[in-house]
This record gives structure tokens, sequence and C-alpha cells, in this order.
């Protein structure tokens, strides 16, 4: 906690002033303790420890609050267990809300009572950001976006080279020399995009995407300039750093004059583009903005590509992504899609709505400081999967892809991990 | 920062168990690093690709594409996920000595 000082303190109050914000000021006052919201939390689940309960997140931002915009607080705080914005209170508030709150928003469905427990969570993150509080490995990777334009820093002939690979495999694949990957064209009908680790480290979903756009005949372009999905200031709170990664996409859908903008599988830079992203700008989309999970499921639904669920015949699960389900709202989806491309679907328990979070949410994947409490919270996940008996879990999402990955090797589960895309590239009937 | 041992020899890491020090890296200690991640034997395709992300890191300051690993090494780029079933980062990196990427991984 070095350095901490008055104007720093006046930075991390700046988000509690609530100047008509009824949401906030709403959310902000009326948790009643109820403790309901204990056991959706998968941090207290596995650890029983009081100071995880959901609850007691939303306490501590409500507490500051109290202390500096209430008459009580500010001159009987004891009275209403009002707090200081102090170098203690903060070092708390880090472990709490960056360190035991993967953002899964499970506990705001289950509140009794309907308090926005996520947001304040997130509120209280962009008051540590607003201090300067990000943990480091976190802003990393914010700070590689915004420095490069991609989060893991892929230099551009890189990503080319890359992206011409995958094109000359995929022409060997559907045995055609006109299959495209295509880069900065004009006036498409969609604009694609990834998840930097998709070119980087993981390109069989870029290929498995390419195929299927192929199949359905789609008018498609990626851009060089910009095709990361993802948004990381949207975990560290950093709302004007948000709003230039997503100011950037948006800007790229103006300049390639695309008519769609299809965001790869990934969760939060669904949220953050998609349903964050016009109050980050402060202005609405004039584009259709629209996942690759909603995409594939048209594809299918309308014929445009024709998929045998008898290709893919060894039992299938499914884990939704927490910001795809309980914020997005896309459920039917995925299982639509899953029920035309394989044979044997099987469901977690629980799933959907009240799915648990893998562990990996909320930028824990790349916080290295609770790799171990991470770890040990993918445990129930992995239990999950377990009673399914399924040998491949499927996941849209790159980041639950990555968490899958980990939970598989350290709980020695077997199992596969793949993408929705993947899935339905295996399914596909291409008609030469 | 954290510590992990391996076969009597203990390592300052990152919560992810990546070196602290990249440069205390050399081979005996890869073979470590790999063993606690259950590759009991470095084959020959398991040391191509973790002298290749070593040499990129050295010379470029980052992991390499897994396109470079594949053309480099000409190890198939599904065989990479098999020699290293943590992926090539959280694998192949971390056995390399290098620090975590950022991202997804």
């Amino acid at each position: 906690m070095d350095g901490f000082n008055e104007d720093m303190k006046l930075k991390g109050l700046e988000p509690l002033r609530v100047n008509g914000d009824s949401r906030l000021l709403t959310h902000l006052n009326a948790c009643v303790h109820c403790g309901l919201c204990a056991e959706s939390c998968v941090y207290y689940q596995v650890y029983k420890d009081e100071h995880f309960v959901p609850a007691k997140k939303v306490d501590i931002v409500s507490s500051i609050y109290r202390r500096y915009n209430t008459f009580s607080g500010k001159y009987f705080p004891w009275l209403t267990k009002a707090r200081e914005l102090d170098e203690k209170t903060i070092e708390e508030m880090v472990d709490l809300l960056y360190g035991t709150c993967t953002m899964c928003d499970r506990c705001t469905v289950h509140c009794s009572i309907g308090v926005d427990i996520g947001y304040l969570v997130r509120t209280g993150r962009t008051m540590l950001a607003n201090m300067g509080y990000v943990p480091a490995t976190l802003q990393s990777t914010v700070n590689a976006a915004i420095n490069t334009g991609n989060n893991m820093a892929i230099p551009l002939d890189e990503f080319t080279d890359t992206i011409e690979w995958l094109e000359e495999d995929l022409q060997m694949e559907v045995e055609d020399d006109n299959a495209r990957i295509p880069l900065n064209e004009k006036d498409k009908d969609i604009l694609y995009t990834l998840n930097p680790r998709e070119p980087k480290f993981f390109p069989l979903s870029i290929s498995a995407m390419a195929k299927v756009f192929y199949a359905a005949g789609e008018s498609w372009t990626l851009s060089t300039r910009m095709y990361d999905v993802t948004n990381y200031a949207y975990f560290s709170g950093n709302n004007e750093e948000a709003e230039i990664i997503a100011q950037r996409l948006f800007d790229e859908m103006e300049a390639t004059g695309s008519k769609r903008c299809v965001l790869a599988e990934c969760g939060h830079g669904s949220r953050s583009f998609r349903w964050e992203g016009p109050n980050y700008m402060g202005k609405e989309f004039h584009f259709d903005t629209l996942t690759s999970v909603e995409l594939l499921a048209e594809y299918i639904r309308s014929g445009k590509v024709k998929v045998d669920s008898g290709k893919n015949t060894e039992r299938v699960t499914l884990h939704d992504p927490c910001n795809l389900v309980r914020s997005g709202g896309i459920i039917d989806e995925q299982r639509y899609i899953l029920k035309n491309t394989v044979s044997d679907f099987v469901e977690m328990t629980p799933h959907g709505t009240n799915n648990l979070c893998c562990g990996g949410g909320g930028g824990q994947l790349s916080m290295s400081e609770y790799n171990e409490r991470r770890m040990k919270i993918g445990g129930l996940k992995a239990e999950q999967i377990k009673n399914t008996g399924a040998k491949i879990v499927v996941t849209p999402c790159h980041n639950c892809v990555d968490q899958l990955i980990q939970i598989n090797a350290a709980y020695k589960l077997g199992v596969q991990i793949k993408t929705m895309a993947e899935v339905v590239a295996d399914a596909l009937i291409i008609d030469k | 920062m954290s510590t992990i041992e391996i076969e009597g020899r203990v390592f300052e890491v990152d919560g992810d168990g990546f070196l602290a020090d990249p440069h205390i890296w050399d081979e005996e200690v890869a073979k470590l690093i790999a063993k606690h991640d259950g590759i009991e034997e470095m084959n020959d395709k398991h040391w191509a690709i973790v002298n290749i992300i070593r040499k990129n890191w050295e010379e470029k300051g980052m992991a390499p594409m897994v396109r470079t690993i594949c053309k480099e090494t000409g190890v198939r780029l599904k065989e990479i996920y098999e020699l290293f079933p943590l992926g090539p980062a959280r694998g192949a990196c971390r056995v390399a000595g290098l620090p975590k990427p950022d991202g997804c991984v």
C-alpha cells in the first residue's frame, strides 16, 4: 500500500458520488443481510469463510459510501458501521473484490431482494482502479491491449502469417483453393473477432469457424487493425480504458463498413462490447452485434449449414459461461446447437442460469496472485463434469476453455475441451 | 512470491508456477518443471518446442506464435497439445522458463 494519499482517496471515492444514479443508490442501500447469497458463491462453497459471502463484498463498498455520503456516516460513523477509505480498507477491498470474486453474478441472480451484487463489486473495482490498485498481472493484460491493440501484444506480421497459414490449411481441409480467411475486406456482412489466445496459441477454433463460414457461403472478414474481442478493463474496473478498447471495435465496424459485428466465443468480451459497450461510450450501436453462438444457431436453424449429429458420437456436456447465460440471457442457442451436432448430450447439474462458474472469470485467469484459490474453486466444476460421464466438455468461451484445460489436468478428468465452433465444424456436411 | 520444490530443488515462482527469474533457467530446470507437470521424460519434440520458445523469448522478449513453433520444429499443431497437455502457454512456456504470457491463458 505504498504512497496512499488524499488525492488518491478522492479519486477512489469518485465512483460513489451517486449524482442521481438511482441504480447505484438503490443497490448500495438495499442489502438486508439475509445471507442467502452465501451458498451461491463458489468461494464460499469451497472455503466456508464468512468473509467470502457476497453480502460482505457489498458491505465493504456500501460502508465506505455511508462514511462519505450520508449524514450519520459523516458524523457518527460507528452507528452505521461506516468505514474510512484507508489503507487497511483498501487492502481488504483488493483481496475481496479482485481475489474472491469471479464476477459470475450467481449471487445477483439468487439475491432475495434483487441487489445487483455484481454491479457493486464492479463499482468497488472501479474505486480501486481509480487509485491504482489493480493487481499487476491483470493490469498488464489491459496495458498490452491498450498499447498494442490486442491483449497478447501479437505483432501484426506474426498475426498475418498465422492467418495465411490457417487459410492454406482450410483450403486443404475442404479441398478448395478458393476457401478464404479474408483480411481487411470492406463492406462485408460480418466483421468477425477473435480472442488473441486463438491466433497466438489455440488456432483450431479459428479454423473451425472459418470452415463454418465457408460452408455457409458467408460474406465476412477479419481486421488486422482490430480483431481482439476481449476487454480486460471490464475486469479491472477502469472505465476509461474499457471505453478506449470498446471504441476501437466500434470504429473498426465503421471503417470496414461491415453490417454485423460477430463476437468470438468469449463471455466477458461479449458482455463488455455488446451489453456494456454502449454505456462506456455513451452511444447506441447503429449496427447489429451478436455472439458467434447465436450465429451458429442461426445457420443451423435456417439450413444455411447442414450438420449431422452422427459425426460426434462421444458423450458431450456443456459448460455455460456466466457472462453469456446469466448476464446475456443466451441459454437456449448453445443447447439447440448441441442437440443438432452431437448424438449424446448431457447437462451438468446445475446448469443454465444457475450454472457454477468455472473459476476463471472476473480476470482470475490472468491474476497469478490468486491462482491457488482459482484452482481450488475449480474443484466444484471438476465434480460437475465427472458426474456427467462426458468425454468432451464444450463451452462457448475461450477464457472458460483455458480454465477447463487446467481443471482437466489438475483433477485428472481425462476429457477434451472444445469450443462450440469446433463441434459444429466436426458435424458439418459440405456439399461439393 | 511463492516457491515450488521439485526433487529437492526449490524455485521462486509467481502464483501460477512460472519462474520468478527466467534467467536461472537451464535444461535441468526444464526437466524438473516438466516432471512437475507430469511429463516424466522430455523427448526430442518436447526439446525442440522448448528451445524455439526460449530462443524467441531471448530474441524478441515474448513467446512465439504457435504457428512459429510448428514451422520451426515441424511438430504438428494437434501434437503440441498432446505433448504439453496444459497447452503452449501454461505448459510449454512454463517449461521454457518464460514469465506467464498476458491474456486468457
